[in-house]
């Protein structure tokens, strides 16, 4: 029997008096990619950043590689639980969010150093691999503010390897680019879902969805409205929610 | 175009012309006034005679609202001036060699201009450099570049004594009030003669106080430039070149008492007719008195616009003469150091000037002729002497004369005759602004070359932004040298700066490390003060809090004051320095506070959410990606912030640390020169700031490097 690799039990989040999240439950197993659609406002990247505690949830218990967090418990084993998570899970932001004062590969390996305490050659070593992978050796040494978007976000997403991460987290990857550089950026995700990582993505991206996904979400108003295979969820919706949203998109 | 080639040409020429014909020493020699050299109150009172540089007499009678009349007759100018007991009998010596004894009563009742001499006795063929008569007029004596000493008899008007020639013996001579003793400088000694005899009397040279020591020197170092016999006799007083006035006793040869103020040559001392004062002129501007009795100084009178060459004290103890190479003549009230009466010679333009102007005029002419030249050919060049030209050029040469003729009573005609080649190259400056003004280059467009267009598109920009900056740099260096010029004018003491510069300077080391200390004190409670106040520490942020709004809310000066003055009442005593480096740091803290604060808080929330997601701890994430980035925000304000603390460090200078403007503050007050040293004060915070805001743009650069585009 196959452990998921994600495992989420009665989320819950609130701002304030607002309920974003209202009890949702959630088994990744390994090497699945889980796509989570759905209207804006729904609590989809409230729900994936509280998966590696960006958001701490009001409620629940996240489990990923078998380190277990419950919400609500602060104590210095809670926080160690959280570091742990946080390196097993690259996360990449809508707005790419890279340190402008260092360069493509200065982003890479600026966490394995200081957080994994990697030697620095090592580091680089490793950068200039991942750099190549995402096809932006030539640019190693450009800062980011001389760099496209596409060629941002892929740097982004190298720098999340970089920590050798069990799962990835994406939150909207490709909602901030330009819709000629959303090919390069989905090109090297369809890559690593190849290559057998876990991942959670919270995007608009419906081919993205429909070829790569094992597994479509709906979210809205804080609950799964459907769950299911893309060509099911996509051709054969069983809910009318979930057809009234795929009416709008599609 | 080529009306501008050919206005440009006529200046070129008029100034060229204007030049050469300076150096033929053609009619316009560019003095205002004339300078005179020697000065001398007739016995009653009534008349002052001056002698001038351009060979005249001028006397002016005191009793009649200074009304002026002229002795010509002298072909050279006219070193000595001294009235015989009579009062009506003027003796004066000059430069073309000769002794002229003139009726001055005479002289007044004929025409004011032009009396002629009624005796003139050839005493050399070399200029006669001093002139002294004994006090009972029996006898005359004088001093010249042939070294002799020749004592005569006023009566007969034959030599009584020739002493010399002596090399060393040229500057200054003193007759003893009965005529018996003749004083004359050697070098930096003093030769004393029996007159009538001409045997060595005594000789003064200088000694140490105390000989084993070789301390207190007692003579002078530089020659001997004025010489005076005391009302009695027993007492000769001395100036040297060096600006030491000395007063020896004459029987003994030693020096009785020692007096130290001049800073340039001391041209003339003289006794009051009591024996109780003495008076000097010195190069230095300046006529000071002095009491004899102990040489301490008793006085000092300022406003002469050049080399102070001869000082008398007036008819009753009131009052004082001095007249000066500025060509004046002034009288001052002995008491309160005011300037009663102010009377000028000759017309025409300052010597000194007249070389500078001369030069520069000589200079323009050839650039002027380059650039007619330029212009036609090549336009970069056209601009560049341009430049020169017309902006430096005619702002020394326009302003200086006209400022000039503000000090000097000056006829329109005068001003027109001094000014008209800069009024032409005024006018030439203003044509070639506008003609340059005109920005847009024409370019041809001959072929369909993109390229080729977009060259001269650049090529364009550049000689414009060339040319822009160009203007900008001229400006600068014409104001720098329109006010040094006009500080010069009106008595800037270059030798005097130049003599102290090592000791302000002296002090710029202590401004700089208190400055620096008080950065590094600052950057540190700024940082800890910052973090406290974002901080969720309530502990923390309290304190911050607190410690902003205390120092922020409190000048600067006091807080000064508490840490040097107040704390010592509570047992803590700081040496300045410290109190200073406290004061400041702690104050500078403060405000470097919020600015770190902002600068914080610029970071988005964005880059702590990518850290912390990469698993980054806080502190990791703070100094790894925070601080780098805040640290960019905050250089340029920081940078400010140091700037200005560099110039209120001057403010420590109250609590007495010897930095920079102690130092000037204290020299220029002992010396009552304060434009000189704190012009050197000013001038050193200023290129401080300019050193420091080139590394800051620097730093900037560097630190932007991840924004750069």
């Amino acid at each position: 029997m196959v452990e998921p690799m994600i495992k989420v039990r009665g989320l819950h989040k609130y701002f304030g008096p607002l309920h974003v999240i209202k009890g949702v439950d959630l088994d990744v197993m390994p090497s699945e990619v889980v796509v989570i659609i759905g209207p804006s406002g729904a609590g989809k990247s409230t729900f994936l950043r509280c998966l590696n505690f960006l958001e701490e949830p009001s409620a629940g218990t996240v489990e990923i590689d078998g380190v277990e967090i419950k919400a609500r418990e602060p104590s210095r084993e809670h926080r160690r639980h959280i570091q742990e998570i946080r390196q097993k899970a690259g996360m990449v932001f809508q707005q790419f969010n890279l340190f402008p004062h260092m360069t493509a590969l200065g982003n890479i390996i600026e966490a394995p150093i200081t957080v994994k305490k990697m030697p620095k050659e090592e580091a680089i070593a490793k950068a200039e691999e991942l750099l190549e992978w995402v096809g932006l050796s030539d640019k190693r040494d450009e800062y980011p503010s001389r760099l496209s978007g596409g060629q941002q976000q892929r740097v982004a997403i190298a720098r999340a390897l970089a920590m050798e991460p069990k799962i990835m987290l994406f939150d909207e990857p490709t909602s901030a680019l330009d819709p000629e550089l959303i090919g390069e950026v989905v090109e090297v995700m369809e890559r690593l879902a190849g290559e057998g990582m876990t991942m959670v993505v919270v995007t608009h991206e419906i081919h993205f969805a429909r070829d790569v996904a094992d597994r479509v979400i709906l979210m809205d108003e804080g609950v799964w409205a459907e769950t299911g295979p893309p060509d099911e969820f996509f051709t054969n919706p069983k809910e009318e929610r979930t057809k009234q949203f795929l009416a709008h998109i599609l | 175009m080529r009306i501008l080639c050919l206005l440009v040409a006529i200046t070129a020429g008029l100034s060229l012309l204007y030049g050469v014909q300076y150096y033929a020493g053609g009619p316009l020699r560019l003095a205002v006034t004339s300078e005179v050299y020697d000065l001398a109150l007739s016995p009653d009172g009534s008349l002052v005679a001056a002698g001038a540089r351009d060979g005249k007499i001028h006397l002016w009678d005191i009793t009649h609202d200074w009304m002026v009349h002229t002795l010509t007759g002298h072909t050279g100018p006219v070193s000595g001036v001294a009235f015989a007991s009579s009062a009506s009998t003027l003796f004066s010596a000059g430069y073309d060699g000769s002794i002229r004894l003139w009726d001055v009563s005479a002289a007044l009742d004929a025409s004011p201009t032009g009396s002629q001499a009624k005796r003139v006795i050839i005493a050399s063929d070399r200029p006669l450099n001093d002139l002294a008569l004994a006090a009972n007029g029996s006898n005359l004596a004088t001093i010249g570049e042939d070294g002799i000493v020749r004592v005569w008899d006023t009566k007969t008007g034959q030599v009584i004594q020739s002493i010399g020639p002596n090399e060393s013996t040229k500057l200054a001579v003193a007759l003893s009030p009965d005529g018996t003793l003749v004083a004359a400088g050697d070098g930096e000694n003093i030769q004393i003669w029996d007159a009538r005899t001409g045997e060595p009397f005594q000789r003064l040279e200088g000694y140490w106080e105390d000989e084993e020591t070789k301390k207190d020197w007692m003579g002078h170092k530089k020659e001997v430039t004025a010489l005076a016999f005391s009302p009695d006799g027993t007492y000769l007083a001395s100036g040297s070149a060096e600006g030491t006035t000395l007063i020896w006793d004459v029987e003994k040869g030693k020096v009785a008492w020692k007096t130290r103020g001049h800073l340039a040559t001391v041209s003339e001392v003289v006794f009051d007719a009591s024996g109780k004062y003495l008076l000097s002129g010195g190069g230095d501007n300046m006529v000071r008195r002095w009491r004899v009795t102990g040489g301490k100084f008793a006085g000092i009178f300022k406003g002469h616009l050049g080399p102070v060459t001869s000082v008398a004290f007036g008819s009753d103890a009131n009052t004082i003469l001095s007249s000066g190479n500025d060509g004046s003549v002034r009288l001052w009230e002995a008491v309160n150091n005011q300037q009663l009466h102010l009377v000028w010679t000759k017309l025409g333009l300052m010597p000194i000037w007249g070389t500078v102007f001369a030069a520069w005029m000589l200079g323009s002419g050839l650039l002027g002729l380059l650039l007619t030249w330029g212009l036609w050919r090549v336009r970069t060049w056209g601009y560049l002497g341009a430049l020169v030209l017309y902006i430096i050029g005619p702002l020394v040469t326009t302003v200086l004369p006209l400022l000039e003729t503000t000090v000097y009573p000056i006829t329109w005609g005068t001003r027109l005759s001094i000014g008209w080649p800069l009024v032409v190259s005024l006018i030439g400056y203003i044509v070639l602004v506008a003609y340059l003004r005109q920005d847009e280059v024409a370019i041809t467009y001959q072929a369909p070359d993109a390229t080729s267009l977009a060259e001269q598109l650049m090529a364009a920009r550049r000689a414009q932004d060339v040319r822009h900056s160009l203007f900008i740099a001229a400006t600068w260096v014409s104001i720098f040298i329109l006010l040094f010029s006009a500080l010069r004018r009106f008595g800037l003491d270059v030798a005097f700066m130049r003599k102290w510069l090592p000791f302000i300077m002296g002090g710029a080391g202590i401004t700089m490390y208190v400055s620096a200390m008080a950065i590094l004190l600052a950057t540190v409670l700024a940082l800890v003060g910052a973090l406290g106040r974002l901080s969720k520490n309530p502990l923390a942020n309290g304190i911050s809090g607190f410690y902003v709004s205390l120092i922020r809310g409190t000048p600067l000066l006091v807080q000064i004051f508490i840490w040097f003055l107040a704390l010592p009442q509570l047992g803590i005593t700081l040496e300045a320095k410290t109190a200073g480096i406290l004061a400041l740091g702690v104050n500078y803290g403060a405000y470097m506070t919020e600015i770190f604060r902002a600068g914080i808080q610029a970071i988005g929330i964005g880059q702590y959410e990518a850290a912390q997601a990469l698993g980054m701890s806080a502190s990791q994430t703070f100094r790894r990606i925070v601080m780098p980035q805040a640290f960019r925000i905050v250089i340029p304000p920081i940078g400010n912030e140091f700037i200005a603390m560099m110039k209120d460090s001057a403010l420590v200078s109250i609590i007495t640390v010897q930095e920079l403007t102690f130092r000037a503050q204290k020299i220029g007050r002992q010396n009552f020169r304060n434009l000189e040293t704190f012009l050197i004060a000013a001038a050193f915070y200023w290129i401080l700031t300019i050193v420091f805001q080139f590394f800051q743009g620097k730093l900037e650069t560097y630190m932007a490097r991840g924004e750069r585009r």
